[in-house]
């Protein structure tokens, strides 16, 4: 029996040879055990912010203070920004598929810099533990729930001048930035440096051109929100002057800054997940993807595009209106290639033999909630609308259905598509089934009301409401049940299936990707046995089946 | 990591050899790794010249008196120092590359002398300017008492001390990492032939430098001319 | 060990770009009192601009760097970018009359 890279003593570590699993483990820069540790601690936090959102969605079940008041309130809507931003959705597909699949897509053993990637994933936790320590704070009256209630946002003049840990929070988005940084320099310098002989830029797979897309916004747009988060941090602690108004200092400079690299950051997240996407959708059509060239393409402009349009969320700060002019018509430009996309996925299935696998279902589901995202942005982008449904109800429901509907979906997707590669089990389909469908009308209830109630006039983060809203809140709070019950029975089926799944063997799928040609399943520690010379389409499909084939020293047998 | 990589090797249909680009010894891939590390770095201070120049917009006379109270002439020793510095740091590089490891040991501790002189500098001229009363936390610099000054001076300083702060941060690091090549050197990891850990090094410190070119004339030089009240630029 | 590397000749190279950067340093220094005294600001970086093309060229071996070339072209044409708008953005500021940051309050 071949051994895997999940097998005890098959990694290489940073720092000398240890004998125990445990420190093997801690130690290792084997890109994929790397991944799975991300996803580990990622999923833990992500359900911690998932209880803070129903913690919310049952206070505001109706009007008035139900359990919690007001101040812990704005703390609650904090920490689930904070965590679903910071520590969930930006390390992300990236942290995930990007360091476990990536480098098998290209035929590479590992990333450029295998240390530098054992550290980054040890910063991140860094992070994560400082984002913890900003949860409690001591007073005279003992501990209490110190976390910020600025918002995820933390816009001056209020930050500033709040007492809670505020400069914690920020501490720990400054060093979590980093991680980001780092990852994006790596996959940055493997994917210029590391394809497999033959394998040009335009015959890599298109998760990989999402992932080298995203890597130049974690590269380049992360050191700004850095540097932001630094010279709040600095204004606090030295009065420099620069946010403070008292001082001739600018709020909205704050809002620049911060959104310069935050609206880059969600084209940060939704990137890989439309890599994800057009992995998934060739492989349950048995067909080649249509127009390769022009969805590579896309992935770049919406990273160059999606650099300037910033402005989008201070439309009602106080900007002059040929700046918000110009950020609206820059707006709807991003939008084309997302379009283009999705005529390119829709075109790819026609005619093609649809396998409904789960993968499939969270993909085609993901069309649907990302296309009601996608077009309510455009919507907001508009000037005119967006005075009305700026800070509203319908802003949130957009970007939940981007957010939640496209990356997380697509996260979701992916791990049911990689899992027999990642575990070498399979999970329970029809129990994976029940839980996507779970997760999708629970979503829809629990959003869809929103843009109604943003509409209609609905604040955001309010703690409070006119009782005319409550129809809203209650069928949102139904949502919210179905949504995580959903989430758990997904997880809970996920974790069953590595645990006591049956056994499968290499490429379950029949996909042609490089990462599916391993010769054990899951895949040994140093991937393939010979890195295959690539003269070849990611995606050669001929009557349904894929036409490159490998023997086990990756030679072409086709 | 040892240094017994032996590359492997890829055959095509033909029969044809190609050699795999793997990531250890990766002197093309360590560059550009070190370049896009410090593409970071100028959209950090990017940023923080954005600020700057909103700003000096917002306030041209606030910011042009502000400079010229600054000491442009330990500014100006302090813009040599670290010129003269980038030559030490380029000439060991080059020993290095030729195979003059002990010239290259003593090029770096040049480098070293010159980068703590300008730090000592900048203590004589941040002293000065807190003996001034100008400095974070101090009246001059917070807004309604009588020593406050205008608020576009408070801005130039915040930002002054900042900017100058963290340049001076990055000096401390490249202090570090020098000391710390020294020792790679003295271990034999960094040779003629196997130099990239060098290469690099020497590439952080002249980004060090580039930082200094630009923030010392918007500093110090700005309000280096006819400081009579009259408006210079635009 | 670089069996091309032509020492004498990097040598001298290096000499030179320090005797370019001196005298453009002192340029620096004389320009406000000398010429173009009404455009110091926009002189000054100009004349930092060309000391850093001369040191990136050189002191940091981009000359035949066409790829890292051009990624450093496409971060700064981003800096660049935000420079224009939020440039603009200010230069057509509408609410002077309540703004309490510009017009100075003392």
């Amino acid at each position: 029996m071949s051994k895997s890279y999940l097998d005890k003593d098959e990694t290489h570590c940073a720092i000398g040879h240890p004998k125990s699993a445990f420190w093997q483990w801690m130690l290792t820069v084997d890109h994929k055990r790397i991944g799975i540790m991300y996803a580990a601690v990622m999923f833990v936090f992500f359900f911690v912010a998932v209880f803070t959102a129903l913690l919310m969605r049952v206070e505001l079940f109706a009007p008035g203070a139900q359990f919690i008041d007001g101040d812990m309130f704005n703390q609650a809507f904090t920490l689930h920004g904070v965590i679903m931003v910071f520590l969930f959705i930006i390390p992300g597909i990236p942290a995930v598929f990007g360091n476990i699949v990536m480098p098998l897509m290209i035929g590479a053993k590992d990333v450029s810099f295998p240390r530098l990637n054992w550290f980054t994933f040890w910063l991140y936790i860094v992070g994560c533990i400082i984002a913890l320590s900003s949860l409690v704070t001591f007073n005279d009256a003992g501990a209490a729930i110190g976390i910020a209630d600025t918002g995820w946002t933390f816009y001056a003049p209020y930050s500033l001048n709040t007492d809670t840990n505020v400069i914690t929070t920020l501490v720990a988005a400054f060093v979590l930035g980093m991680a980001s940084i780092l990852t994006g320099l790596n996959f940055l310098v493997t994917i210029h440096r590391l394809r497999a002989p033959g394998m040009g830029f335009f015959k890599m797979p298109l998760f990989v051109w999402g992932i080298y897309a995203t890597a130049w916004i974690q590269l380049l747009a992360t050191p700004v929100v850095g540097i932001t988060l630094i010279l709040a941090i600095l204004e606090k602690f030295f009065g420099i002057g620069i946010f403070d108004p008292s001082k001739g200092g600018d709020p909205v400079l704050f809002q620049h800054l911060f959104w310069i690299y935050s609206h880059p950051a969600v084209y940060l997240m939704i990137l890989p997940a439309f890599g994800i996407m057009s992995e998934i959708i060739p492989v349950f059509s048995r067909r080649e993807i249509f127009g390769y060239r022009t969805i590579a393409l896309s992935s770049a402009s919406i990273a160059g595009i999606g650099y300037i349009v910033w402005g989008h969320h201070l439309y009602t700060s106080g900007m002059s209106d040929i700046a918000k002019t110009i950020f609206s018509f820059l707006t709807f430009f991003v939008a084309v290639p997302t379009g283009i996309k999705f005529y390119d996925w829709i075109a790819t299935m026609y005619k093609g033999k649809i396998i409904l696998a789960t993968p499939m279902l969270w993909a085609l589901g993901t069309i649907i909630t990302f296309a009601i995202g996608g077009l309510t942005g455009v919507t907001i982008a508009m000037v005119g609308v967006d005075i009305h449904l700026q800070d509203t109800y319908y802003s949130v429901a957009h970007f939940h259905y981007a957010i939640l509907g496209g990356v997380v979906f697509l996260l979701f997707a992916g791990l049911h598509y990689w899992f027999p590669l990642v575990t070498g089990k399979m999970y329970n389909e029809t129990r994976a089934k029940i839980a996507f469908y779970l997760n999708f009308v629970g979503i829809n209830l629990l959003w869809f009301p929103m843009f109604i109630a943003g509409y209609y006039g609905m604040p955001r983060r309010y703690f409070d409401y006119l009782p005319e809203f409550e129809v809203y809140h209650q069928v949102s709070g139904v949502g919210a049940i179905v949504i995580v019950t959903g989430l758990i029975f997904m997880m809970w089926n996920l974790i069953r299936g590595w645990r006591k799944g049956e056994k499968v063997g290499v490429n379950y799928w029949g996909a042609t990707t490089l990462e599916w040609h391993t010769q054990s399943s899951p895949p040994p520690l140093e991937n393939h046995p010979k890195v295959p010379y690539v003269d070849f389409n990611p995606y050669e499909y001929h009557h349904g089946e894929p036409v490159v084939k490998f023997d086990e020293n990756m030679k072409r047998i086709d | 990591m040892s240094h017994e990589y032996v590359p492997e090797v890829s055959t095509d249909r033909e029969g044809k050899e190609h050699v795999v680009q793997g990531w250890q010894d990766d002197r093309e891939g360590g560059k550009m790794g070190f370049w896009l590390f410090m593409l970071t770095e100028v959209m950090m201070f990017g940023a923080m010249f954005l600020v700057l120049t909103y700003y000096f917009s917002l306030h041209q006379q606030d910011f042009i008196n502000a400079s010229a109270s600054l000491n442009r002439l330990l500014g100006g020793i302090n813009t040599v120092v670290l010129l003269f510095s980038a030559l030490t740091m380029g000439l060991g590089l080059l020993k290095m590359r030729s195979g003059d490891v002990k010239g290259a040991q003593l090029m770096i501790w040049a480098t070293i002398v010159l980068a703590t002189a300008f730090l000592v500098i900048k203590g004589f001229e941040w002293t000065a300017e807190y003996n001034h009363g100008v400095f974070l936390g101090l009246d001059a610099l917070q807004s309604g008492n009588e020593h406050s000054k205008p608020f576009g001076e408070i801005l130039f300083f915040g930002m002054y001390f900042t900017m100058t702060g963290l340049h001076g941060f990055h000096i401390i690091i490249g202090i570090g990492i020098m000391l710390w090549l020294l020792k790679r050197i003295k271990a034999g990891k960094v040779t003629p032939g196997h130099n990239i850990l060098h290469f690099n090094i020497a590439l952080y410190w002249d980004l060090v430098h580039l930082i200094w070119v630009f923030v010392f004339p918007y500093f110090y030089m700005i309000g280096a001319g006819d400081i009579g009240g009259v408006i210079h630029g635009h | 060990m670089d069996t091309n590397v032509n020492y004498k000749a990097e040598y001298a190279g290096y000499w030179k770009v320090l005797v370019a950067l001196l005298i453009f340093t002192a340029i620096t220094f004389i320009q406000p009192g000398m010429f173009l005294t009404d455009y110091t600001f926009v002189t000054q970086i100009a004349i930092g601009a060309i000391k850093a093309w001369i040191i990136l060229m050189y002191y940091m071996h981009l000359k035949g760097e066409k790829l890292i070339i051009a990624f450093i072209y496409f971060s700064l044409f981003l800096v660049t970018f935000f420079f224009i708008v939020v440039g603009i953005d200010v230069a057509n500021f509408q609410y002077q009359d309540v703004s309490h940051i510009t017009s100075q309050v003392k």
